[in-house]
């Protein structure tokens, strides 16, 4: 079977069952009636025939002479009708064409069985009915022997066959009457089946997508009302717990925010403190020395990881805003490796007259990152290529190194994620990728991170044309 | 399911027409051929006797009967029944009786050709294809009783 050719849709199985159920049932049904009465019809008038005959000749018998001569062979095979078959040892008396249908079997078991027989055959397409008997002799005891003549009748039951055809065409017309019946019936059912499934449909879809008030009365007491009542309750527990997840992460937002915000004014001090301890390490034991040293690089990168806690901040509150100008992105890129003093170490492949839509901090703070990073974990030579087509522009920025570790690469723009846990103590705040991946977020791009052909890690940086 | 609604289809169509048949069995055999008919005829010692007599074929009981009012002809039989010149008897055959109306009075038969009678039309009936059981009412011209008596014969049972 043709699995495309069977309907999917539960209407449409529904509908196909409920009818070949009904139209099984009615064809069975006019089936079996028609075939008794069809049985019974052939029967009677198989008796009919047969008793018409017999009365036939038991009424001729007592005037024929015994032993019969031809006259009277002729006589009895007039009175039984034409197409009749009268034979006494030699001695025959045919009439009607008929005759040639009785075969020398049914003569033999006529003969043999001494009995009235019958037999229904086909020939030329056409119903017969063969009778054959001998005629016997009574005895005055009762006693009954053979007197040796047989009278063979052919009876044409064309007639019942018609009777027959009639009686199934209008089985099979009564048959198809019960198919729009069983239609209409299984639209029916089919609807009120169907009905409450569409609406926990719609309810589900809305809930997918994001809709978590959506829900859908339950009505009656079946199956279905059950299952609505269950997706209600899972709607309920769901849009609870999605609830308090919200208010837990807005709580632990505000409270990363708080932190950094509270320990910039107490930073900015101790920062003003440094400086002066800065300007005077000359006098210093080279013990002290190594001390304010330790506490002022200690220092400046606390400042840095409560700035990037504020900028991570304001991602999140969704309060980071870009201020967008035209900016030449060859010059932005060599500006940043520039003020940073990496012009020199790293390749820089940048076609001219590349403008784009940016922010210009924040596109420095992002190629800061990725070039830093490379240079700090990757192996020189480091390239920064730009690239453009005609919606997007690409920076891509490839070390010479091992490259990323597989199980690392799902995880490389995560907050705090640390590569290598025995290397904590590497300069930077473990923000900076996170930042760098919103950043290009905001500005509708995109940064990826990978393998390049020859083994380094590569990050690609998309900014689209138009900006945002 | 498709297989299912083919095979239905198929069984449904098969059970259309008249289908051939083998060679069935539908009863007795017609009979009545006969070289003769039998007459009953009283012997020498007076006790019934059955007479064949040769004719062309059974006969009906009204044929036989007016071969037994002729009489017994050359044989050395005789017979209880007062020979007359009218031998026509009316048969009257319904289920279980056979009623005869003979151009006879009660004392023109003795009760041995009252027998007589009922044995030659009951020999008929019987080689005919007719039960053995069937009674005979004999009807005389005269009113009287006998006519009503159902009647068998004592050779036949």
């Amino acid at each position: 079977m043709n699995r495309r050719l069977w309907p999917r849709g539960l209407r449409a199985r529904l509908l196909v069952a409920f009818v070949l159920v009904t139209v099984l049932g009615a064809a069975a049904a006019a089936w079996s009636s028609a075939g008794s009465a069809s049985t019974a019809l052939v029967t009677s008038t198989e008796q009919r025939l047969t008793e018409s005959i017999a009365g036939q000749i038991a009424a001729v018998a007592p005037q024929l002479t015994y032993p019969p001569d031809q006259t009277a062979l002729d006589r009895l095979r007039a009175a039984v009708g034409s197409n009749t078959l009268v034979t006494y040892r030699d001695l025959r008396s045919a009439d009607g064409a008929g005759v040639a249908l009785v075969t020398d079997a049914f003569r033999t078991a006529v003969r043999t069985r001494n009995r009235l027989v019958t037999q229904r055959i086909t020939a030329d397409g056409r119903p017969w009915l063969l009778v054959g008997t001998p005629v016997t002799i009574t005895a005055l005891d009762g006693t009954r022997t053979p007197s040796g003549i047989e009278v063979y009748a052919v009876r044409d039951l064309t007639g019942v066959e018609q009777q027959l055809d009639r009686l199934t065409r209008s089985a099979v017309v009564t048959s198809a009457l019960a198919l729009p019946a069983a239609l209409l019936l299984a639209l029916l059912a089919a609807r009120s089946v169907l009905r409450p499934v569409r609406t926990l449909r719609d309810t589900a879809r809305r809930l997918a997508a994001g809709d978590l008030d959506a829900r859908s009365p339950p009505r009656g007491a079946d199956e279905l009302a059950e299952l609505t009542v269950t997706i209600n309750e899972m709607a309920e527990s769901v849009q609870s717990s999605m609830a308090s997840m919200r208010r837990m992460q807005a709580d632990a937002r505000r409270f990363a925010a708080d932190v950094s915000h509270e320990l910039r004014t107490p930073l900015s001090t101790l920062t003003a403190v440094v400086e002066v301890l800065a300007t005077s390490t000359d006098q210093m034991t080279p013990d002290a020395k190594e001390s304010a040293r330790m506490a002022i690089t200690e220092t400046h990168r606390l400042v840095q990881l409560v700035e990037d806690l504020m900028e991570v901040s304001r991602f999140d509150a969704g309060t980071a805003q870009p201020r967008v100008e035209e900016v030449d992105v060859d010059r932005a890129v060599r500006d940043c490796l520039r003020a940073r003093g990496w012009l020199d170490r790293v390749e820089l492949v940048a076609p001219n007259d590349i403008t784009l839509r940016v922010d210009r901090r924040r596109l420095d703070v992002i190629v800061a990152n990725l070039v830093g990073n490379a240079l700090r974990h990757g192996k020189p030579p480091v390239r920064v290529r730009v690239r453009t087509d005609r919606e997007h522009v690409w920076v891509e920025v490839t070390d010479s190194g091992p490259g990323l570790p597989g199980h690392v690469l799902p995880h490389v723009f995560d907050r705090f994620y640390k590569a290598d846990a025995a290397r904590t103590r590497t300069p930077g705040s473990g923000l900076g990728l996170a930042i760098a991946l919103e950043n290009a977020r905001l500005h509708g791009g995109d940064l990826t991170a990978g393998n390049a052909d020859g083994g380094g890690a590569r990050f690609v940086l998309r900014l689209p044309r138009e900006g945002v | 399911m498709k297989r299912i609604f083919l095979a239905a289809m198929v069984v449904l169509l098969a059970g259309c027409g008249v289908q051939p048949s083998g060679v069935t069995d539908q009863g007795e055999p017609p009979t009545g051929v006969a070289p003769g008919v039998t007459l009953y005829f009283v012997d020498a010692r007076g006790e019934l006797s059955p007479e064949p007599r040769g004719t062309d074929g059974l006969g009906t009981i009204t044929e036989a009967l007016a071969l037994l009012l002729s009489g017994p002809g050359g044989s050395d039989l005789r017979t209880q029944i007062t020979s007359t010149d009218v031998t026509r008897v009316l048969v009257d055959t319904e289920p279980g009786l056979i009623q005869l109306r003979v151009p006879l009075a009660t004392y023109e038969v003795t009760p041995l050709g009252i027998d007589q009678i009922v044995c030659t039309a009951l020999g008929v009936h019987v080689q005919s294809g007719g039960s053995r059981t069937t009674r005979v009412r004999v009807s005389f011209t005269s009113d009287t009783p006998e006519s009503d008596k159902e009647r068998t014969c004592p050779l036949i049972r």
